[in-house]
């Protein structure tokens, strides 16, 4: 069997199905999506707690990214991609017509499943996108860089070379500046894609270990297909099956009693 | 047999055998224009033949062999030629360069190799580079200054150098001050003309104002008289020795000393003496204006020109270009009107430049320039500043002529970038035009100079359209000097590719130009090679940079 986050276990748990509206981060409601004719995910309706891990679990295909990537927006560069339903970012709709996405995306962060630094220094990696938001001072920046490399666990290792480019380092550590690239600008929610499916098991468990971290002061959404590691780092977990979401409980609940066959299926490594 | 056609290695060899082709052609060409493009530059010795004539008699002929050919014994006997004796079936014929232009009917003379009776290269046989009518081949027998000869004590040689440095230095100078301080003072007495008809133009023109022109123009004038004083004791000056050489017609002519550029002795030369007079040459070559309708002297105008024409055309072709190829990669719908225009743009590519230059003629140079004289330059009307050909228009037109290589290989490049930096970049709250500027045109900017270096590589070769909009056989002035604001687009420019045409065909004295016709062409893919070779350093630097695309 799983062995589930100890950490974890001992926190209060929520009753998932009716959150209170000043606990819910995220409220999706009744998500459809569609890929031209091709329907992708179907009815998802969840409520996402605020300063806790929540992981998506599920074979490849069945919608976890999908469902990750509606949260800040990435689908709209999706030409044919189309969506109705509600996600509601602490009671704001964030598909109202009058969001601007920009602004969504600045307070809901995103790291991808490989790597992705800019060709730039560590530094400029870092500030990306404080400089956007036009600051210029040189002391707000260093401080940021700072902050945020400490935030990543990464300080220590690359404090004496911050102008190095950012390709210079290991996956691992591209990664984690990828994670301090996003906690710059202080988003409220962090969403990660599979983050550790290109690193190695060190590297992976030291962004475990980051993850369970991050929790204090951000809501992480994580996408995995390691139903160890969803175990592992996350509070509560969705299970999502052929674009539907089957199960959604405390991460404890899930792998220890499911209450789907599905999810019993999937978990006792029946299929997927 | 069947097994060896399997394994492949038919196909390698093909492949291989093409490459090899290529590449012998490509260095062959290189190879063959160079040698006899640089063959122009060693000095030849000078020959003094002997030659037994129709009647029986000789005659002394004095210059370089140029070229010699193998013809049949039979069709110099029909075309006249009487060849008893010659018992061979070929004949071998030289081409003398006899210089001298004018004193004898051709400066260039066929000789029949068993004419020659006798072939020598004596000591003291002089060649003299003249400011006009070519070389003089001769034998230096005295100096005179003034009108009277010097007495030289024993070494004639030594003494005739000093005094063709002395005049070589005097005209440059006279050179130097009529082309700057003299240029300057025209430039300025053209602007006051200008000035003046302007303000005749707005109607508001005051007797002050008319004082005040008047006074300036005549500042001017006798500033203009003082260095004309100066240039024409400098002039003075220079004529003050002349040589007198004997020539190979036995005659003493007279060659003053103001026309001549350099005196050399090349038969008493050792071979270092020979190679530096060869790179002197070759300096000379690249760094002086022509002379004499181009036939002499070098190309440097030419060479300032190309570069100038295509520096100007790729600051406007890479800004355009990479616009229009971001347009059409990130913003324009995917659809078929997209596709339409994609299709357009390639096809623009096929056109032939002399449709670009007719293009250019008709559009740049009479509407857009002649519009622009209408309302920027009224008081130089009715002759025209920008509404005739010129620099501009000419790097306008080959600007549009390499849009389309610039747009193709740009949008290559913005495809080529990963979709997970772009994702990354929005995913921090970036637009996407602030993504497309801080991430995706850096990114592409190895695959933006790729797009220049071709564009380039075609309009550093390209004349057709050139000749419509604005180059010529020889421009006064340079499209850059010492008068503000500097560069001056308006001005008709020289180009290397044109020159080539110029000097190789519509040249008087064919003969003298042929190699210069190969030294141009030779220097030209100098030239285009050194452009690339520097868009090709830039483009490893950026490469190098943004390495993490190879991954």
């Amino acid at each position: 069997m799983i062995s589930v986050n100890p950490g974890t276990s001992n926190l209060e748990k929520l009753d998932l199905h009716n959150l209170p509206a000043e606990q819910t981060a995220l409220d999706i409601k009744n998500l459809n999506l569609y890929y031209g004719e091709e329907q992708a995910l179907y009815d998802v309706s969840m409520r996402i707690p605020n300063n806790r891990v929540t992981a998506f679990i599920g074979p490849s295909g069945c919608g976890k990214s999908t469902l990750l990537r509606c949260i800040n927006r990435m689908n709209d560069l999706v030409e044919i991609c189309r969506i109705d339903g509600e996600i509601a970012l602490h009671g704001q709709n964030i598909y109202d017509k009058k969001v601007d996405v920009a602004a969504l995306r600045r307070r809901v962060g995103m790291v991808f499943q490989r790597p992705n630094p800019f060709p730039k220094s560590i530094y400029e990696n870092v500030v990306y996108g404080l400089r956007l938001q036009g600051v210029k001072d040189k002391r707000i920046l260093d401080e940021a860089v700072e902050t945020s490399l400490r935030g990543a666990a990464l300080w220590d290792e690359v404090k004496d070379r911050l102008n190095a480019s950012a390709f210079s380092l290991s996956g691992g550590q591209q990664q984690r500046v990828v994670i301090a690239r996003s906690i710059a600008i202080e988003p409220e929610i962090l969403l990660l894609d599979e983050p550790t499916s290109a690193l190695d098991p060190i590297s992976t468990l030291t962004i475990e270990e980051l993850i369970t971290e991050l929790k204090e002061k951000y809501t992480v959404v994580i996408v995995t297909h390691n139903m160890q590691q969803a175990a592992r780092v996350s509070d509560q977990t969705g299970f999502l099956y052929m674009g539907k979401l089957v199960e959604y409980a405390d991460t404890d609940t899930l792998f220890t009693t499911p209450a789907e066959k599905q999810t019993e299926d999937y978990i006792t490594g029946r299929y997927g | 047999m069947k097994t060896w056609f399997k394994s492949g290695k038919p196909w390698i060899w093909l492949t291989a055998g093409s490459v090899s082709i290529s590449l012998i052609a490509v260095i062959g060409l290189i190879l063959m224009i160079g040698w006899r493009g640089l063959s122009f530059f060693w000095p030849a010795a000078i020959h003094e033949m002997s030659i037994e004539q129709a009647d029986g008699s000789t005659r002394s002929l004095i210059g370089e062999i140029y070229d010699s050919e193998s013809v049949p014994t039979l069709r110099v006997s029909n075309a006249g030629t009487i060849m008893d004796g010659y018992e061979e079936e070929e004949v071998t014929r030289y081409l003398m360069k006899i210089g001298n232009r004018e004193y004898v009917p051709l400066d260039f003379a066929w000789v029949l190799g068993p004419a020659i009776r006798s072939d020598e290269t004596p000591s003291g046989l002089a060649v003299i580079e003249r400011t006009k009518d070519g070389n003089f081949y001769g034998y230096p027998i005295a100096l005179e200054q003034q009108g009277e000869p010097v007495v030289t004590d024993g070494d004639l040689r030594t003494e005739l150098f000093k005094r063709v440095e002395r005049a070589v230095e005097l005209n440059e100078r006279a050179m130097a001050l009529q082309e700057n301080e003299i240029g300057a003072i025209n430039y300025q007495l053209n602007q006051l003309n200008l000035e003046r008809r302007s303000m005749e133009l707005d109607g508001n023109v005051t007797q002050e104002a008319l004082d005040d022109f008047e006074r300036r123009r005549e500042a001017l004038q006798s500033e203009y008289l003082e260095y004309e004083k100066e240039l024409f004791a400098l002039r003075e000056e220079a004529g003050r020795d002349s040589v007198i050489m004997r020539d190979m017609r036995g005659e003493e002519i007279k060659v003053p000393m103001y026309q001549v550029l350099d005196v050399n002795f090349p038969n008493d030369m050792g071979f270092f003496a020979k190679l530096g007079h060869f790179f002197q040459q070759i300096g000379k070559f690249v760094s002086e204006p022509p002379r004499e309708a181009n036939t002499e002297g070098g190309v440097f105008p030419a060479i300032f020109g190309t570069v100038f024409m295509v520096l100007l055309m790729s600051i406007i072709v890479t800004p355009f270009g990479v616009i229009a190829a971001v347009y059409l990669h990130e913003y324009a719908g995917k659809n078929a009107v997209t596709k339409l225009i994609r299709i357009a743009v390639i096809n623009l590519a096929g056109v032939p430049s002399i449709v670009y230059g007719v293009f250019g003629l008709g559009f740049f140079v009479y509407m857009v320039g002649g519009s622009l004289d209408q309302v920027f330059y009224p008081e130089a009307l009715p002759s025209p500043t920008f509404g005739t050909p010129g620099v501009l228009w000419s790097a306008v037109t080959l600007a549009i002529l390499t849009l389309p290589v610039v747009i193709v290989s740009t949008e290559e490049g913005l495809s080529r970038i990963p979709s997970n930096l772009r994702e990354g970049s929005l995913s921090l709250g970036a637009t996407k035009w602030e993504t497309i500027w801080r991430i995706v045109i850096p990114m592409a900017s190895p695959a933006i100079m790729t797009g220049l270096i071709l564009a380039v590589a075609r309009a550093a070769g390209e004349v057709a359209p050139l000749m419509l909009v604005g180059v010529v056989k020889s421009a006064p002035m340079l499209p850059m000097d010492g008068n503000f604001p500097y560069f001056h687009l308006d001005r008709k420019f020289m180009h290397l590719g044109f020159h080539i045409y110029d000097v190789g065909f519509q040249s008087p004295n064919v003969e003298a130009a042929r190699p210069l016709v190969y030294a141009t062409s030779f220097l030209l893919i100098t030239v285009i090679v050194g452009l690339n070779l520097t868009a090709i350093g830039v483009r490893n630097h950026l490469r190098e940079k943004y390495r993490s695309l190879e991954q």
